[in-house]
């Protein structure tokens, strides 16, 4: 997966953030979470891979099963 | 007399054909019985096999969701330190931020990068070595250990 930077602005750091963003070359803009979205964003992320790992189990299981299946009526 | 006597010739042929009849029947139920029951014993040999096969299906099955439980009580433990991560103890992230505005920069990146190993892993990524070999709390990726770090048993 594409690695992906995280800033963190508070009202004391937010002059010095854009600059440096300028600085670097990047537009300066932002898209922007409260503290209690991040946590929220954090959680959603964890929920999708736990489905996406349950999911996989048990195609997993599934696949276990029919091809032992199959290997039998050989 | 002459009478009398084709009467009883009559009457013994008739019982012998009778019972000449008679026998040919007992022998064909019998063959038909002998049939039936040939049929009966592949039948019940075939209900067997049947049921042995039941019986296995419902073994691997119950293990399969022994293991499916096991999996989703690993991975809702990582969802309940998630959790904890962000409000043990009262803890406000927000306001940690503001107090420590790097460290938690440079925790957030760290914790993001590992949660997207955790997406790659998920997506059917194999570990790498220091994945498995991992038995440290300092060595192992703290989003998902359960499926990053196989060998770890939290302490």
């Amino acid at each position: 997966m594409e690695k992906i930077h995280w800033h963190i602005i508070t009202s004391e750091n937010a002059e010095e953030v854009f600059k440096k963003l300028e600085a670097d070359g990047i537009d300066p803009v932002l898209w922007g979470l409260t503290d209690k979205d991040f946590e929220l964003l954090a959680k959603n992320f964890a929920q999708i891979r736990n489905k996406m790992i349950e999911t996989n189990k048990i195609l997993e299981k599934y696949k276990e099963y029919y091809e032992s299946e199959e290997e039998k009526d050989e | 007399m002459l009478g009398i006597r084709l009467f009883f010739i009559g009457l013994i042929a008739t019982a012998l054909a009778g019972g000449g009849f008679y026998v040919f029947k007992l022998q064909k139920d019998n063959a038909i019985l002998k049939a039936n029951a040939i049929k009966m014993e592949s039948a019940i040999s075939e209900q067997k096999v049947l049921i042995e096969n039941q019986e296995k299906d419902f073994k691997a099955i119950l293990t399969a969701n022994a293991e499916m439980n096991d999996l989703v009580n690993n991975l809702k433990k990582d969802l309940q330190d998630l959790d904890k991560r962000f409000n043990k103890k009262n803890r406000d992230v927000g306001k940690l931020a503001i107090e420590k505005t790097k460290v938690i920069e440079r925790i957030t990146n760290s914790a993001g990068d590992k949660a997207a190993r955790c997406m790659e892993i998920a997506s059917g990524s194999p570990l790498t070595e220091a994945e498995i070999n991992a038995t440290k709390k300092s060595e192992i990726n703290t989003e998902c250990p359960s499926i990053a770090n196989p060998n770890y048993i939290p302490y």
